[in-house]
């Protein structure tokens, strides 16, 4: 028995001894081994078609393999945590959706220790930042954004909407706006983007915000009606909807955007590398055209621009979290 | 009608061009070795493999796609068949009596009977899909949280006869695994139930590591310790094929399976996981011999197989016909349309026929592939059980490992499906069902989501569940069979259950 | 001691416990329930289901007629499937599973050392390259890149 468990471990030991051969490489020669993007959502979600084209272009750009892991969870909360406490190499790289600022906030509401904070993470680029769209059926009686809110001001409450999810994207979206109009909608979260489409197009709802590309099928099907939408400008699809900044509600800004984040404490010269690669990345013409197939506006930032947005976008986030508040409370 | 049949013709005229042919056989094969892997399914097969197919064209990645699904699917019932563990939820049903026939040397007919029963369900649920899209769709939208609340109440009345044994002790099981779904994040509030400081918890604990534990590893804890081991089986050539009486005693329950499992599919949401197991119940319900019921009835395999598959197409209804995702599988399949740019929507079928009718002839087309290909690999397959037990559980148990880990990346799914297995095994000893616990698991979440979607919807009213026609007509359908299984109670006649209890005292 | 018993009050003590959490979360009212409504409530029918199959499970089989004689082997498994879940990340996939079936099938099931070295280093290797090479599924790697 303990001969044979002796050489048992013996064989063990080999196997591991064998696999020791290959040495970690030096941080200086970046990029030297595979670099793996994590994307916090399952695979066909916008942060996955969004990886998938960038990590195409930066194998060839970095000339080195570059592999997407889909890291799901927690409504995002577990691949972007796993980046946060990754070595700061630059092996390990992360692309965030907007919700990457609501959730330490949401956890914070709640007394519970952070998953993880926004400045676990140094900014390399923004890629698209999608404004949502306030869409309404088609048979519904509101036509412009003024006679729907002017209508909700009227019906406090009973006017319902459904979303992604509490505190997701296109709750925050809707709750921006309520905050800026002075209106109160009746909330209807739903498991996710396509669900909250479904509720509405069933009837089961009366409004939704979402992005661009999930509702402009439905617009041009004649099914659902755009009323107006969150970005500082038009969006450039939909050319007769208004943005609410024009209507006179500047504080109803919202994008669904899509960036590329290291872990902080990830050297200057590797970020700075990235960061060049990326600028070349949004020129590929086959990302480019990967980005046109997804109905998704390149929108590249980076650097000190990138930082300025992500900060503006947390804040407004986490005021917006603050005000929702814990949905208990309130009745 | 004649144009449907035009629109066909286009259809075949792609599907059966040489390349998408063999895009085709190659999604089936990938599909079927990526099911054969315990908990990766068909949806984590997709997900898994839909980055490799970027590089092609539309056409084929949509049709490589569907094989994909197809054979995961198939792959899934096989292992469940073989060896007990589960390859999705809904081949839990499968294991009972599937591998309860395996037990019984029917390991061969057992596949046989899965191949047939998905190949049928299948190719009837595409045609149904393909005259009846529109209009199902349209009514499938109308399913809203009400409507959906009643339905999963319904899915869960359907325990009382699914059990073989105790019925309270099922009852205590579905209880159980319905409070193991309350793990996570509440998504109502956004409150964190019973997490313990662990994140990956806060999607809550997932069906596949559940399904697994609960039957693959537990049956290899029970069995791979035992004095006499597990005899290695030698099945012979003719012993491959179902005789006579079994497939006589299918074929009805595959024809309900279809039916059933393609109406609850249609259902967006995740509903289909329900299928299998109402199929199961049916089936037990009509049976005259209800007490065959996890001991190898055919009919428990062949009618939760079919509904299985049925369901998953089902879901394809409105994904085609109004571009929304009805549940998990429909979406990786839209997002892979879009990566092609292919807008998916009410418009597809106009502006891209060759890829909408090229899609729903490919998965005639893919059902024929798989059948062809499965019913020879029943013989390859069966030949898993002469590898001697000691050298086949070590390698299952690595399977599971790598199988579920590979589902989400998490090494806490590889935690919670060992912490399920040794539960397991001592369920199992104390004579406990385990396949309420994952009903309940799946069920849980969802049913507490749709009550209080409602009643967010109605403002605290729980008049919304009857003044709503279909919750209504669902909410009736399930009192009606409460009555039916309490009626035995008023009447004091005997069910079978008693009737055997009764047998059984006698014997001792 | 029957085994009915047993597990019934396992089952109690587990709905108890799973009231005395739900208590920290907001249990809101029939109209709105809140995070802890369904838990306490399923909770609840656990507990009336676990009791009532106490109450009855006098006429059930013998804890003592349940045979146990492949404990140890359960255990030993289970130890194993422990090193999987703790080693998978930390060295990754294929010294992992290398390791895991060198212990079952030489150290447990007492093959000649041929045999297990054969098959676990062979069924690593292949599974690996099928699924993360192949098919491109995304599996651990040790810190030595294998």
């Amino acid at each position: 028995m303990v001969r044979r468990l002796l050489s048992v471990v013996a064989m063990a030991l080999v196997v591991v001894i064998v696999a020791h051969g290959a040495v970690p490489a030096a941080a200086d020669d970046y990029p030297s081994r595979p670099v793996t993007i994590i994307a916090p959502f399952p695979p066909g979600g916008v942060a996955d078609l969004t990886a998938r084209p960038v990590a195409a272009a930066l194998e060839k750009i970095m000339k080195t393999p570059v592999g997407v892991v889909n890291k799901t969870g927690a409504a995002g909360a577990v691949g972007m945590q796993s980046v946060a406490v990754s070595k700061p190499d630059g092996y390990t790289l992360l692309l965030a959706l907007s919700s990457i600022s609501i959730i330490p906030e949401a956890d914070k509401l709640f007394g519970r220790p952070p998953a993880f904070t926004v400045d676990q993470f140094a900014p390399i680029a923004l890629i698209s930042a999608d404004p949502t769209i306030l869409v309404v059926r088609t048979e519904s009686p509101w036509k412009t954004a003024k006679e729907f809110i002017d209508d909700a001001k009227k019906r406090p409450g009973q006017i319902s909407y459904s979303s992604s999810g509490i505190y997701g994207t296109l709750h925050m979206a809707m709750e921006l706006l309520s905050h800026a109009a002075g209106i109160k909608m009746r909330h209807i979260p739903t498991a996710g983007a396509g669900p909250a489409m479904n509720a509405i197009l069933g009837g089961h709802v009366d409004a939704l915000a979402s992005g661009p590309s999930v509702v402009i099928p439905q617009i041009k099907a004649g099914k659902l009606r755009a009323l107006a939408g969150w970005g500082t400008q038009r969006v450039a699809a939909l050319p007769d909807v208004p943005a609410f900044k024009e209507l006179g509600y500047p504080d109803a800004e919202f994008y669904i955007w899509a960036g590329l984040f290291a872990p902080k404490g990830t050297p200057e010269p590797v970020l700075a590398k990235l960061r060049t690669s990326m600028r070349e990345v949004v020129n590929d013409p086959g990302f480019k055209s990967a980005m046109e197939k997804l109905e998704t506006p390149i929108a590249f930032k980076q650097g000190d621009e990138f930082q300025k947005f992500f900060d503006a976008d947390a804040k407004r986030l986490a005021e917006g979290v603050k005000r929702v508040g814990k949905v208990e409370e309130k009745k | 009608m004649l144009e449907t049949i035009q629109n066909l013709a286009l259809g075949f005229s792609v599907a059966l061009s040489p390349a998408v042919l063999m895009y085709a056989f190659i999604g089936c094969v990938v599909g079927t070795l990526v099911g054969v892997l315990p908990g990766v399914g068909p949806l984590a097969g997709i997900s898994l493999l839909l980055p490799a197919t970027f590089g092609l064209n539309a056409t084929n990645a949509i049709v490589m796609l569907a094989g994909i699904y197809y054979g995961a699917m198939y792959g899934g019932s096989t292992t469940a068949i073989l060896m007990r563990i589960p390859g999705e939820a809904a081949s839990v049903m499968s294991c009972i009596d599937g591998y309860a026939m395996a037990r019984k040397g029917r390991a061969g007919p057992a596949l046989a009977i899965a191949a047939v029963g998905s190949y049928i369900a299948g190719t009837i649920s595409v045609v149904a899909l393909m005259f009846l899209a529109p209009p199902l769709a349209e009514f499938a939208l109308r399913f809203g949280p009400p409507e959906y609340f009643a339905l999963l109440l319904l899915g869960l009345l359907v325990l009382a006869y699914m059990s073989g044994g105790s019925m309270v002790k099922a009852l205590a099981m579905a209880a159980f695994g319905l409070t193991l779904g309350m793990v996570g994040i509440d998504q109502m509030t956004g409150y964190f139930r019973f997490a313990y400081g662990v994140v990956e918890l806060g999607d809550g604990i997932g069906v596949v590591p559940v399904a697994v534990g609960l039957f693959g590893v537990a049956e290899i804890l029970a069995t791979a310790g035992q004095a006499t081991p597990p005899s290695i089986m030698k099945p012979k050539l003719r012993e491959l094929l179902p005789s006579r009486a079994e497939w006589r005693d299918s074929a009805a329950p595959i024809g309900r399976g279809t039916v059933l499992g393609f109406l609850i599919g249609i259902v967006p949401g995740s509903a289909h996981i329900i299928s299998s197991f109402v199929s199961y119940a049916v089936e037990r319900r009509m049976s005259k011999k209800p007490q065959e019921f996890g001991k190898g009835a055919v009919a428990g395999l062949a009618g939760p197989e079919s509904a299985n598959n049925a369901a998953t197409s089902g879901a394809f209804v409105p994904m085609l016909a109004l571009g929304v995702p009805s549940g998990p599988i429909p979406a990786v399949m839209l997002a892979a349309m879009m990566v092609h740019g292919v807008a998916p929507g009410p418009m597809l079928i106009k502006q891209q026929p060759e890829l909408f009718w090229g899609f729903i002839a490919s998965m005639y087309v893919g059902n024929v592939v798989l059948l062809i290909l499965n019913l020879p690999l029943v013989g390859l397959f069966v030949n898993v059980l002469r590898v001697p037990y000691p050298l086949l559980y070590p390698a299952i148990l690595a399977f599971s490992v790598l199988g579920v880990y590979a589902v989400n990346g998490s090494v806490v799914d590889v935690w919670i499906m060992l912490v399920m297995g040794a539960l397991g095994y001592l369920l199992r000893k104390l004579d406990f069902e385990t396949a309420p616990v994952v009903l309940g698991v799946v069920l849980a979440p969802m049913i507490e989501m749709a009550l209080r979607q409602s009643l967010a919807m109605s403002d605290g009213q729980y008049a919304i569940f009857i003044t709503r026609p279909i919750s209504a007509t669902l909410l009736c359908v399930g009192a009606v069979l409460v009555l039916l299984a309490l009626r035995p109670l008023v009447t004091k006649t005997l069910d079978w259950r008693a009737r055997l209890a009764l047998a059984e005292k006698g014997e001792n | 001691m029957t085994i009915d018993r047993v597990g019934g009050g396992a089952l109690v003590l587990f709905a108890v416990y799973t009231l005395w959490e739900a208590r920290k979360l907001p249990m809101g009212n029939v109209q709105n329930p809140g995070p802890a409504y369904a838990p306490t409530l399923l909770a609840l029918l656990l507990l009336v289901f676990a009791v009532v199959i106490v109450a009855l499970g006098a006429g059930s089989s013998r804890i003592a007629t349940v045979g146990w004689s492949e404990w140890r082997h359960a255990v030993a498994i289970i130890a194993v499937c422990i090193f999987m879940a703790l080693s998978l990340e930390r060295l990754g996939y294929r010294i992992t599973v290398v390791v895991a079936l060198m212990l079952l099938i030489g150290l447990l099931e007492r093959r000649s050392i041929v045999t297990t070295a054969l098959f676990s280093v062979g069924f690593s290797a292949a599974t690996f390259y099928l699924f993360a090479t192949v098919l491109r599924v995304p599996l651990p790697r040790g810190p030595w890149g294998f």
